[in-house]
């Protein structure tokens, strides 16, 4: 069991946060409990980035979160927040406070959804979920916030 | 600058008003990954450092026990962080947060194995020869073991300690959390651990849930938490404890009574 450390702690992470495969030899009940345990911490530094998103889905945002992250690893919080907010926003299911959230991002900055977001250095106006902002010299400002 | 003395508790941006309030205060930590050594400080903080008060940074990214050399920029972060605070020491965790290209999260355990120390070892060597100011290793809590441990805890951390020179980091809630869920006598390892070693004591609070103790910095400090505390200052009282709060933060009073808890447990003087 001993030797190349590396690939055996690939494979414990693997295990932990990308819904890879129990390795030999550790105990199911106690990994499980971890693998839950970081989730819930990442849903929590993701609501810390993302606070309205997370208060517009309330008693919903643990289970919304989870049910979307599954097997996919985080890629930081903020990003995190973001691609949820989108895929929520084009399944139709953003909420309100989400939604303002998500345009005011969009008016600030530039995310392709691979690499980290940009400052947009020129005015922007941004739509999310019938959200509006708009962005002029790095100040956003919410034109009209989604429909309650 | 002087070394941690007495109760202190974790800088962070929420509870910054609370902070600044506290009359006695000698020492705080800060999440080194949430300063930015170039430009000014939070205001907080920089408020602290007038006023004398220690400031420790605290890695949790460097990931020392990761089985690839440390990340020489992050080490480079980590120095210049000690340099702006202008700390005493830095402080870091025995346990590695990524591998296979994968952030976990958080901080993970190694096996208590030869192959580890000597990982760990290396890295923490490495950080050693960047950094400005001595380094203190904090042993972390996990819900689980690796299934190939040669080492028993205290000789696996004794092991790291003596062939790097570290100072020790110790987390009396992690000890607790620990021998609740991987089993062990929490008091029995304190008396097997180099105390002479200890730089300051981490204590935090924590919750059961599923079968398991969490140490979730979330919750109240349990009262086994500081049994513990004043066994370890019995056997030989550490010269700074540090209270940790990461979220749900509490009213101030309920938070001030954690702290004087803290300074009755180790017989430091109330910072209140």
């Amino acid at each position: 069991m001993s030797g190349d450390l590396a690939a055996r702690q690939a494979e414990l992470v693997a295990a932990l946060v990308a819904g890879g495969p129990l390795p030999p030899g550790f105990a199911p009940a106690p990994v499980e409990a971890a693998r839950r345990a970081l989730r819930r911490k990442r849903a929590a530094e993701v609501a810390r980035h993302w606070p309205l998103l997370a208060a517009g889905l309330g008693a919903d945002w643990p289970a919304v979160f989870t049910d979307w992250a599954h097997g996919r690893p985080t890629v930081g919080s903020l990003r995190d927040g973001w691609d949820l907010a989108r895929a929520l926003r084009d399944r139709g299911t953003l909420p309100p406070l989400g939604a303002d959230e998500l345009a005011g991002r969009e008016a600030a900055s530039r995310y392709d959804g691979r690499a980290a977001p940009r400052p947009r250095r020129l005015p922007a106006f941004a739509r999310a979920g019938g959200a509006v902002a708009v962005q002029l010299a790095g100040r956003v400002r919410l034109v009209r916030p989604a429909p309650r | 600058m002087s070394g941690p003395a007495g109760v202190g508790i974790g800088w962070r941006p929420e509870i910054a008003g609370f902070v600044a309030g506290l009359p006695g205060l000698r020492f705080v930590e800060v999440v080194a990954e949430g300063v930015h050594p170039v430009g000014p400080l939070p205001d907080g903080l920089a408020e602290l450092r007038e006023r004398g008060v220690t400031v420790v940074p605290h890695g949790v990214r460097l990931s020392l026990g990761g089985a690839e050399p440390v990340d020489p920029g992050r080490v480079a972060h980590l120095a210049a962080v000690a340099t702006a605070l202008a700390a005493p020491l830095v402080s870091e965790h025995i346990a590695f947060v990524r591998a296979g290209g994968l952030e976990a999260g958080h901080l993970l355990p190694l096996p208590r194995s030869r192959e580890a120390v000597a990982a760990v070892v290396a890295n923490v060597r490495r950080a050693q020869a960047q950094l400005p100011v001595p380094l203190a290793l904090e042993p972390i809590a996990a819900l689980f073991d690796w299934p190939d441990d040669e080492l028993d805890e205290a000789d696996f951390l004794t092991e790291i300690l003596d062939a790097t020179g570290a100072l020790l980091l110790l987390d009396v809630a992690n000890v607790h959390a620990n021998a609740r869920n991987r089993g062990g006598d929490a008091a029995a390892l304190l008396d097997r651990l180099p105390l002479e070693r200890v730089a300051y004591v981490h204590v935090a609070g924590g919750a059961e849930a599923g079968g398991f103790y969490h140490d979730t910095h979330t919750d109240p400090v349990p009262a086994e938490v500081l049994d513990l505390v004043r066994h370890l200052c019995d056997r030989r009282r550490p010269p700074a404890l540090l209270l940790e709060r990461d979220g749900h933060y509490p009213p101030a009073a309920e938070l001030r009574g954690e702290l004087d808890a803290l300074a009755a447990a180790s017989g430091h003087p109330v910072v209140t």
